[in-house]
């Protein structure tokens, strides 16, 4: 069994370390020998033993006598314990290549692979405080009975959809959708977008986008792609909003009126609402064929889930 | 006595400042190398590093003359009855293959061997049998694994050749040479002496002892590793086949015919490790410098101090006799059960000690007795009773966790 750890541990520091490949070297001589019925001859065992107990010793007589004795089973516990992380590290790998996270969908523990845990952080609803400073409990974000019948969709007859909840004035939105756009026109997937004003005062803009999508649908995606894109301090700022509508050649003066209708401010308000029955807790919140990231991933991820790479 | 202070200040290996000298108690299988002998293979590679025998230009004079120089060197440390008797090797092993090889053994001739051989003074014989059909039969020894003359004097009859160990590196125990070689000629047969482990710790004069054949290693006596010599009288070297032919071992050759040269040269074939053997020289004149009955007090009072606290400890087990006396500077221990490669590797962890562990070549003797493998210390010269004391100190520690 040590042969067996010791040539997994030598194996792995034997990739940067000329001196550990010798050993891993014997340790696989010394398994090889033991797979084959026959005694691991090459001193190996009691070599990395001796290298241990010669440590020990000058600490601990007692110590160095129990690790003596127990040898093979304390071998065995390491041996264990080590299939055990190593298990662990390859699923949180698996994870955070799916996920994003190394603990899963929107999981937001500790993550090695993303320290930072730059993946998970989203805009909270709710509280206005600046972009991705805080986190929400994670809860079963879903579009079970969600009626997206109202919100801007590009129908091309795919059988994969993607619903991308997202602020315009969050960072964390902006940051995901180049992504995002980058997905559906790589993998021709169906396309549902809906605003969520999770952060300032930007229903000025979902009242606006819903009458652009009304009047002028050829035209809508590269307005949406605008305010995504250009400087956020300009779009988010009201004065603006004509500038940009002139620079798309809409009919300023209708969309207006159109945007500070009461029908309007009811749709918008009902779209919201729609939006908040999915447990959304954050923006951008993306569904890919029902299943939900939250935060932005890297692409990846998406494309991940359009592939089915996820089995979990 | 030995002054070991002044002895030691000849070691490089033996005078660092850091703390990390080693305590060299593995002597038996490499002895360390005095800086004069490494100076004296510098200088060759440094500033004559020509071939000897062959070119007629002046630094292949000199390597030709040192080359002598030490061939004229060894036949006096040995007192050979001429320096033609001494043919260069890269070690005992390859002598006893060159006897093996040479000597013209046929189907039914037989060896006779100890049973306690090394690997080298057995597989050459086993191979034989097994290609020619010679018989190699063993020497039952006495009970503490001495050598038994009269198990010998039994088995003499009919025997070719006598191939024995002088001294054992198993167990340290020098073998009655002399009285083998009486009754072996008495009885026609030739014999062969396995020097390597004796030449360095005791005097070993092949005229008087008589002996037929005899080989040995530099590298256990201070030389430089790939050096070795091998002896035979002259008129029974006459008698040898040469078992390596090609480049200047002929005096001429036609594309039918050669004529080999003259000994010692028929038997050196290809450009010699003349580094080697100038080293090998200055090895021999550093040991000539000492009194062996010096080193065997040296050595065995060192070794009657390990043995006495060895037997204190009731799981180790000596090979061979118990009194230190009969086994030189070599003590062989085992445990019962235990590994020993352990003990030496946490020795030489612990506290720098470089002993050997295993079964030193001499599997037969392990595999006949079913013991695992053992540890054995193995002193010269330079080791003092400080280094003793570390050992048994260290030792004591390890026993404790068993």
């Amino acid at each position: 069994m040590p042969c067996i750890l010791a040539l997994i541990i030598f194996g792995i520091l034997g990739i940067f370390s000329a001196s550990h490949r010798a050993l891993a070297k014997e340790a696989f001589s010394c398994v090889f020998r033991r797979i084959t019925f026959r005694p691991c001859n090459t001193g190996f065992q009691e070599k990395i033993k001796g290298k241990i107990l010669s440590k020990l010793i000058a600490r601990s007589t007692f110590l160095a006598k129990m690790v003596n004795k127990h040898y093979e089973i304390l071998s065995w516990i390491f041996f264990i314990l080590m299939i055990g992380s190593a298990i662990w590290v390859i699923r949180g790998g698996y994870n955070f290549y799916v996920y994003g996270s190394c603990n899963g969908l929107n999981a937001s523990g500790f993550c090695a692979f993303d320290p930072s845990g730059e993946n998970n952080k989203v805009t909270p609803l709710g509280d206005g405080s600046s972009c991705g400073i805080t986190q929400k409990t994670e809860k079963t974000v879903t579009l079970n009975n969600i009626d997206l019948s109202s919100f801007p969709t590009q129908d091309i007859k795919s059988k994969d959809t993607v619903v991308f909840i997202g602020c315009y004035a969050c960072d964390y939105s902006r940051k995901a959708y180049p992504d995002i756009q980058k997905l559906i026109k790589n993998k021709e997937a169906n396309y549902v977008f809906a605003h969520y004003p999770a952060k300032g005062d930007t229903t000025f803009l979902a009242d606006i986008g819903y009458c652009v999508y009304k009047d002028y649908q050829d035209k809508y995606w590269d307005f949406n792609n605008y305010l995504f894109t250009a400087d956020k301090n300009f779009v988010l700022n009201k004065l603006n909003a004509n500038k940009i509508l002139e620079s798309f050649n809409f009919d300023v003066k209708k969309i207006n009126e159109c945007a500070n209708s009461a029908k309007t401010k009811k749709a918008v308000e009902n779209q919201v609402k729609e939006l908040n029955k999915t447990n959304i807790y954050g923006t951008p919140t993306i569904f890919i064929n029902d299943k939900a990231f939250v935060g932005p991933k890297p692409y990846r991820v998406y494309r991940s889930a359009i592939n089915k790479f996820i089995f979990f | 006595m030995l002054n070991t202070d002044k002895i030691r200040a000849d070691f490089n290996i033996l005078t660092q400042k850091d703390g990390k000298t080693p305590i060299y108690f593995d002597s038996a299988c490499m002895s360390l190398k005095p800086n004069k002998v490494v100076e004296a293979m510098n200088d060759y590679y440094f500033n004559y590093p020509a071939c000897a025998g062959r070119s007629s230009h002046k630094l292949g004079d000199k390597v030709t003359k040192k080359v002598k120089e030490t061939r004229q060197l060894i036949a006096k440390f040995i007192n050979a009855n001429n320096e033609n008797e001494i043919i260069f090797t890269r070690n005992t092993t390859e002598g006893i293959n060159l006897l093996a090889n040479s000597l013209g053994l046929r189907k039914g001739d037989i060896v006779l061997i100890s049973n306690k051989e090394h690997n080298s003074n057995l597989i050459p014989w086993l191979l034989l049998r097994d290609k020619i059909g010679i018989a190699v039969k063993i020497i039952p020894a006495n009970k503490d694994d001495s050598f038994n003359l009269n198990n010998f004097s039994e088995l003499i009859n009919g025997v070719k050749l006598v191939s024995i160990v002088h001294t054992s590196n198993l167990d340290g125990v020098t073998n009655p040479a002399k009285e083998i070689i009486e009754i072996a000629h008495k009885n026609n047969a030739l014999v062969f002496l396995d020097a390597a482990q004796g030449i360095p710790h005791k005097k070993i004069d092949v005229q008087d002892l008589n002996v037929d054949f005899l080989a040995f290693s530099g590298h256990k006596m201070f030389g430089p590793t790939g050096t070795g010599v091998f002896y035979g009288k002259y008129k029974l070297l006459e008698k040898l086949e040469p078992f390596i032919v090609g480049g200047d071992t002929v005096e001429f050759s036609t594309y039918e015919d050669y004529k080999f040269l003259p000994i010692p040269e028929k038997f050196e074939a290809g450009l010699q490790d003349y580094a080697g053997i100038i080293g090998l020289g200055e090895a021999v004149k550093y040991l000539s410098q000492f009194d062996f009955n010096d080193i065997a007090e040296h050595e065995l009072k060192l070794n009657a101090y390990i043995t006495t606290e060895l037997q204190k400890i009731p799981q180790i087990k000596i090979i061979g006799p118990e009194d230190a006396k009969d086994r030189t500077g070599i003590i062989n221990f085992y445990i019962d059960g235990a590994d020993m490669h352990k003990f030496a590797i946490m020795l030489d962890e612990m506290a720098n000690i470089s002993i050997r562990s295993g079964q030193h070549c001499v599997h037969s003797w392990f595999n006949s007795k079913k013991i695992f493998n053992s540890a054995r210390v193995s002193l010269f010269l330079y080791n003092t009773m400080e280094e003793a004391e570390t050992f048994i100190t260290n030792l004591n520690k390890i026993i404790k966790i068993l």
